[in-house]
């Protein structure tokens, strides 16, 4: 059996099978990135925050624009030589394909990792600072230290470095759902109490009730057996005595934990099982005289509606479930159901600092609420101990800062009618509760003068319309962003005692392609020159933070999700030319014609890629 | 034909295929008759798994203070039952998860795969003289995802968040938040469906390029467009409704899956606040309703995908047993070309409640009315078809007939739905669950049905026995009407579709009570009992055809030859079944597909593949070259 | 499209060229974006900035189309998959803005915020 058409094109449709599957399956891509592009442009008009305008350094966007326009050419003479069946020379052009697609993401790459490690902060006033953060440790005593870089961090001792956009809490209990208790993050937390000398271990001695076989009410009834009342009220007594006996077992799951046991995993696994089981054997009870309750409620009351039935067959807790006692006070039937014990608590001793990572959080953690809570449902808390430093630690996002951005501050003052720049000039930044303000006012000094002196220029050089309105003003963005080519303009300004307006002032701004994928914190200028301000942004004071992440905003949402969808395409083209190059060389000798038109197809879906990549590079790096 | 006898004839045309193993031929094949069967049973399995889920649900809206009884719940662990049910009775959590679960499974695992994939593969490359489809190994790719993103969407069941549980559209805000205090979130059910979502919609992709590469390329010499059996037109519209509809909601699912996994706010708004979590430490910025176009941009051509595919084989299976040509083959060709135009543009009538203004719903709701005219042109044809024909009412022939009034009444009932201000009313009540499922249970899957039992003997060289057919038609008519007429009355009566108890809660008969559903539910809550002893009857009725589907296999009466049914198409040409291959003779079309009752020839019946007689040549149509 | 040996020889040329045509406009397009007198409209970007951005690009995307891709000379087919396709896109774009943009307004024979109110109704009673 042949398929027909591989090789040769069909007469009425002139195309060989493969370019019509190629074409469909482009079709759909137009559609798929007709989607992302839709996407992208109505989360940008519809955005609610100022969009990040030309955000991202031009020269890496730029230079994989060449990479993909050279390789979409090399693809197409790589297949123009099969044709004229020169193996070499295919082999030589769809190598330079290949290594373009390889360069192609080597600079994604070096891209990425520069956004990965950007730190950002919204404060609650809607400024927004941008940089790298500062490393933390937490040295033996409980004492946390601030470091500019990991190295220094690590040389100083103490535990292990960690970025200062953690959480630091120290909590005197902490109490961990035996069912959702999350395994990597317990030995997270073991570790650093290790690390700082201190125990996790039950603050109270903990009983569970297993699996009791005689209970599984669905063998008797349970509203009558009178030998099942006897049972129960014997192994009521037995708890007694279990209690008494602590390594007794009772019941198969049974687990009885002792005070001062110290946490471990597996401590929380066995709980997790006797619960479980517990939990199965209430259910079971319960369905089992709910059960026999609506068949006894359809017997005696066969003519009322369903909704008149449903309250009287509703499990009477007191009658049904609860132990029973005849006249004298004699326990004469057991409790059915067993009670359930869902977390386990342990104490910290003494109490240490936690480095906590904000993504294990569920809910914002504030000082006085005395606690915090992890989406595994674990609960640190103060305790009474409040006093003794335990609870919430001072836990700022401290950054070198290499943007601060006013964008949003200044939209939300114009939604309230307020003057921007007045309230720009209040924000916590500029206030006497920041240790650094000094060094913001005299930054937001020289930028106001440098945008004076911008806007005196634009409407000298354009003059103005009718209304007497300049034609050109700055931009929202030049007024309330201090961009990081600002922060170096500005410094190497001061140490030549030049102002804005000064001859030579313009001179030192870095230029376009300076910095190539974003500000460059180990440069060696921008450090002596101390370029990049320090900055402590409280606890208190982060309404969100992120690194520069499809978190951080739906730009880079967006940003990520097209050119990783696009850089999966191009890994997936370069391995389908990558298999033309190096493993087809048998299908030329065979049948060149079908390895060309192999080729052909790869090609189109290579330019393909290419072609969605140049409207990605203006729409995503120049607006 | 016996089976084995056939099988025995195939290997005669087929010298270096027969010595393939058993998992190459039957489990890793790229046959694709082979691919068409996997499709088909994993569909129906599905369907059957789809089916148990509403079962739970309709006991729940019955008797919602009740526990499970025991044929519904033994297939629960202990564990499982004491998680997910409360002493035994459905939480309003297991029935949003079972209810998401429902409409996922039947519409993307079950209906699609069923009708398109596995009638599609089965029938459309014979019906067009070919052999195979035009990429064997990527057809059988695409059955492997479509199962692994089947059963990476069910395995959810069993984690500790449970399955999706925001509603089978998954609308966001809702579908961002739930589950998510899972640690793990790619182990949440709610980012497996999403998962799952991504390998059925690559699966999909791979199909509709498939057989719209199969479709425009592969047609046998003669084999002109209009020659076509209309089976084929529909999976032609079919796959490009696919290929075309199906990306955005990728898209969307891509997008969704950033939201859940990175944190990012594609779907979430600012500032929006949770009971659970306060204020959402997420940028926001985003646009919920972005969600719902993109969706919806697959969801309402995603109804035609379920369509078209039964309509195409009630298309197929009443020439053949009325005897006469199918009347209106050109205007259906083209209405059904229109329809799958027009289905692109009118998605968002799903929406009229989310504050789009009159000028854009007024051109929803316009486009809306106007594909009801090709749909009524694709029903009336066929209802005409049957006038005057010698109707033979066989087994295929009842479900076939029995499709056009209840598939009828599903369209009919959509109409009130089209018009924006009705919707108000009507929207996320029963009457839009009851309009759906006649559209698609009576109506698709009686056309579905009628495709099994009339190519059943092609793939197995047996008929399915009558008797059991007859079992399992009346009941399932009776009942599906039994289940669904009571949902238009009740969602008139302004009864919720998500209500888990039934609309329980909302009981209230006293006089100038606040709960202003109080007194409707009142009135018509006794009709919750009664769709749901229909529902466990159609249940019932569903087990004769499982009986007759496998044992028909090994015990069902033997056909007579390979063309049982004396139809025309090229499909009854191939040995049976059908070999690796297909045709044992040069296959071509020499005339139309529904030749049926030409006075010029004799018989009543004159096949597609049937050379014309030398002596009249001039009244046959020349064979166009297609090669 | 290039069938013949002859053909391919000479397209190759036409290749290189279009290859450098498309460099040539990816630093226009970088130009017009970063060269203050080459900005048109407003100071920095706008919309102005945006469309002329999005034409660059497309005169590029069609240039990789037509010849790379040789959709200057293809069969009909193709063309039909593709317009389908790019109606497809359109279509979507075009009724999703569409109706971001139709949003519910209340004319001014409504008074008030435009929500009914039942408690200001019994009040004009």
């Amino acid at each position: 059996m042949e398929i027909p058409y591989t090789v040769t094109a069909r007469k009425d449709t002139g195309l060989f099978n493969s370019k019509v599957g190629i074409w469909l399956f482009l079709a759909s891509e137009v559609m798929l990135f007709g989607g992302l592009f839709s996407g992208y442009v109505f989360l940008r008009i519809y955005a609610d925050y100022p969009w990040p305008e030309r955000a991202l350094p031009i020269v890496p966007g730029l230079i994989n624009t060449f990479v993909l326009i050279g390789s979409s050419v090399t693809v197409v003479f790589a297949w123009a030589a099969l044709k004229m069946r020169e193996w070499r020379r295919f082999q030589i052009f769809m190598g330079i394909t290949i290594a373009c697609a390889g360069m192609f993401m080597v600079l994604k790459g070096i891209e990425y990792k520069a956004k990965w490690e950007h730190q950002a902060v919204r404060m609650d006033d809607f400024a927004i600072i941008e940089g790298h953060a500062h490393y933390g440790a937490v040295m033996e005593n409980g004492e946390v230290d601030h470091f500019h870089t990991k190295l220094e961090a690590k040389k100083a001792g103490g535990g292990k470095p960690f970025k200062t956009n953690k959480i630091l809490f120290r909590p005197a209990t902490i109490d961990f759902s035996v069912v959702r208790a999350h395994e990597p993050w317990i030995a997270e937390m073991l570790e650093q109490a290790g690390k700082r000398k201190s125990k996790l271990v039950t603050s109270g001695d903990v009983f569970f009730y297993g699996h009791i076989e005689d209970y599984s009410g669905t063998e008797s009834d349970p509203l009558t057996g009178k030998d099942r009342a006897k049972q129960e009220a014997k192994i009521v007594k037995e708890f007694g005595k279990a209690e008494e006996n602590l390594a007794r077992k009772f019941g198969k799951n049974s687990l009885y934990i002792p005070a001062g046991t110290p946490l471990d995993y597996g401590l929380i696994k066995k709980a997790r099982k006797a619960y479980i089981a517990g939990r199965a054997h209430n259910a079971e009870t319960r369905t089992a005289i709910l059960k026999e309750n609506w068949r006894r409620v359809k017997e005696i009351l066969p003519e009322k509606e369903y909704w008149e039935q449903a309250p009287v067959a509703k499990i009477d807790a007191a009658t049904q479930l609860d132990e029973q006692f005849d006249d004298q006070g004699n326990c004469v039937s057991g409790s059915k159901v067993v009670s359930l014990v869902s977390t386990l608590s342990f104490r910290m001793d003494p109490p240490q600092p936690l480095v906590i990572k904000r993504s294990w959080i569920k809910r914002p953690v504030k000082a006085k609420d005395g606690k915090a809570e992890l989406r595994d449902d674990t609960t640190l808390s103060a305790g009474d101990d409040q006093d003794q430093g335990a609870g919430l630690l001072a836990s700022p996002v401290a950054l070198s800062v290499d943007a601060i951005d006013f964008r949003w501050m200044a939209q939300k003052a114009e939604e309230a009618g307020k003057e921007p720049m007045e309230v720009i000039e209040q924000s916590w930044i500029f206030s006497k509760d920041n240790k650094h303000h000094g060094d913001y006012e005299q930054i937001w000094k020289v930028h106001k003068k440098r945008i004076g002196e911008l806007e005196q220029e634009l409407a000298d050089k354009y003059g103005k319309d009718a209304e007497g309105k300049p034609k050109r003003v700055p931009t929202e963005t030049d007024r309330y962003r201090v961009t990081w080519q600002d922060l170096v303009h500005y410094a190497r300004a001061k140490k030549d005692s030049l102002m804005p307006g000064d001859a030579g002032f313009d001179e030192l701004r870095p230029k376009f392609w300076d910095g190539f994928a974003g500000p460059n914190h180990k440069d060696e200028e921008i450090h002596k020159l101390h370029a990049f301000p320090e900055l402590e942004v409280p606890h208190h004071k982060v309404s969100m933070q992120s690194m520069f992440t499809p978190k951080w905003n739906t730009y880079y949402a967006i940003y990520f999700t097209l050119t990783g969808l696009h850089g999966l395409h191009v890994i997936g083209g370069a391995i389908v030319l990558g298999y033309f190059l190096f493993f087809s060389k048998g299908l030329y000798r065979r049948n060149p014609e079908w390895l060309a038109n192999r080729v052909e197809i790869g090609g189109l879906f290579w330019h393909f890629v290419d072609l969605v990549w140049i409207f990605l590079f203006p729409i995503l790096y120049l607006m | 034909m016996s089976a084995e006898a056939s099988a025995e004839h195939g290997h005669d045309h087929d010298d270096h295929h027969h010595d393939l193993p058993f998992y190459k031929k039957y489990i890793w094949s790229t046959d694709h008759k082979v691919i068409g069967i996997q499709y088909g049973i994993t569909a129906l399995l599905f369907l059957a798994f789809g089916f148990f889920l509403m079962m739970v649900m309709r006991w729940s809206i019955a008797y919602p203070e009740e526990p499970l009884p025991g044929y519904l719940s033994w297939i629960f662990s202990d564990e499982w039952k004491a998680r997910w049910l409360q002493d035994g009775r459905v939480t309003g959590d297991t029935y949003n998860m079972f209810g998401a679960m429902h409409g996922t499974i039947m519409v993307f695992l079950g209906i699609v795969p069923l009708g398109f994939a596995a009638f599609g593969n089965f029938v459309t490359p014979l019906q067009i003289g070919t052999v195979d489809m035009a990429f064997p190994r990527l057809n059988m790719v695409s059955y492997w995802l479509y199962l692994v993103g089947g059963l990476t969407m069910c395995a959810s069941f069993f984690m500790e968040s449970g399955a999706a549980k925001s509603g089978w559209t998954n609308y966001s805000p809702l579908a961002n938040f739930a589950d998510g205090q899972i640690v793990n979130q790619f182990l949440a059910g709610q980012t497996q469906w999403l998962l799952g979502m991504v390998f059925l919609i690559s699966s999909s992709l791979l199909g509709a390029v498939n057989f719209l590469t199969t479709l425009i390329n592969l047609r046998a010499k003669g084999m002109t467009w209009m020659r076509m059996p209309f089976f084929c037109w529909a999976m032609l519209v079919t796959g490009f409704l696919l290929l075309l509809a199906f990306p955005p909601l990728e898209v969307a699912a891509i997008m969704q899956l950033m939201d859940r996994t990175v944190g990012s706010s594609f779907f979430m708004p600012s500032g929006l606040y949770t009971s659970g979590a306060g204020v959402i430490e997420a940028s926001g910025g985003g646009s919920p309703l972005l969600y719902q176009h993109l969706f919806w941009f697959l969801g309402h051509p995603e109804v035609y995908v379920l369509l078209l595919p039964a309509i195409a084989c009630v298309a197929e299976i009443i020439p053949v047993n009325t005897r006469k040509p199918l009347w209106g083959y050109k205007p259906m060709v083209w209405s059904i070309v229109i329809l799958g135009f027009l289905s692109f543009i009118v998605w968002a009538h799903h929406m009229y409640l989310t504050g789009m203004g009159p000028v854009i719903s007024t051109w929803f709701q316009t486009t809306t009315v106007l594909i009801s005219v090709p749909s009524v042109i694709l029903l009336t044809s066929m209802i005409v078809s049957l006038w005057g024909g010698s109707i033979r009412f066989n087994v295929p022939m009842l479900w076939a007939v029995a499709f056009l009034p209840m598939f009828g009444i599903g369209g009919l009932t959509g109409l009130p739905l089209a018009f924006n201000l009705v919707d108000l009313h009507l929207h996320d009540t029963y009457y839009v669950i009851g309009h759906f499922h006649y559209v698609v249970a009576p109506g698709i899957l009686f056309g579905l049905f009628a495709g099994i039992y009339h190519w059943y003997p092609k793939i197995t060289g047996r008929h399915m026995d009558t008797f059991l057919g007859h079992l399992h038609f009346w009941p399932s008519l009776v009942f599906m009407n039994v289940l669904f007429f009571p949902m238009l009355v009740q969602g008139m009566a302004g009864f919720h579709r998500r209500w888990y108890n039934g609309g329980d809660a909302y009981l209230s008969k006293a006089a100038g009570s606040e709960n202003i559903f109080g007194n409707t539910v009142a009135e018509w809550i006794h009709l919750n009992p009664i769709m749901t002893f229909g529902a466990f009857m159609l249940a019932l009725a569903q087990i004769p055809f499982f009986i007759n589907f496998w044992l028909s296999i090994f015990v069902g009466k033997k056909i007579k030859n390979d063309n049982p049914y004396d139809a025309t198409t090229l499909e009854w040409a191939t040995p049976t079944p059908p070999p690796h291959g297909n045709f044992t003779f040069d296959v071509a079309a020499y005339r139309g597909p529904y030749e049926y009752s030409r006075e010029d020839h004799e018989g009543d019946f004159y096949p597609q593949w049937e050379e014309p007689k030398r002596d009249k040549p001039a009244k046959e149509p020349k064979p166009e070259p297609a090669q | 499209m290039a069938d013949t040996l002859e053909e391919i020889q000479k397209a190759q040329k036409k290749y290189i060229l279009i290859g450098l045509i498309l460099f040539v406009f990816t630093v226009v397009t970088v130009a017009v974006a970063t060269v203050p007198w080459l900005d048109f409209g407003e100071h920095g970007f706008d919309s102005k900035d945006a469309v002329i951005g999005l034409i660059i690009a497309s005169f590029k995307a069609s240039l990789v189309g037509a010849i790379f891709m040789h959709l200057n000379h293809e069969k009909k087919l193709i063309y039909v998959v593709l317009v389908l396709g790019v109606i497809m896109g359109i279509v979507l774009v075009v009724l999703t803005g569409w109706s971001f943009e139709d949003p519910i307004e209340y004319g001014d024979s409504v008074e008030g915020d435009g929500f009914y109110n039942p408690a200001e109704t019994v009040n004009q009673d």
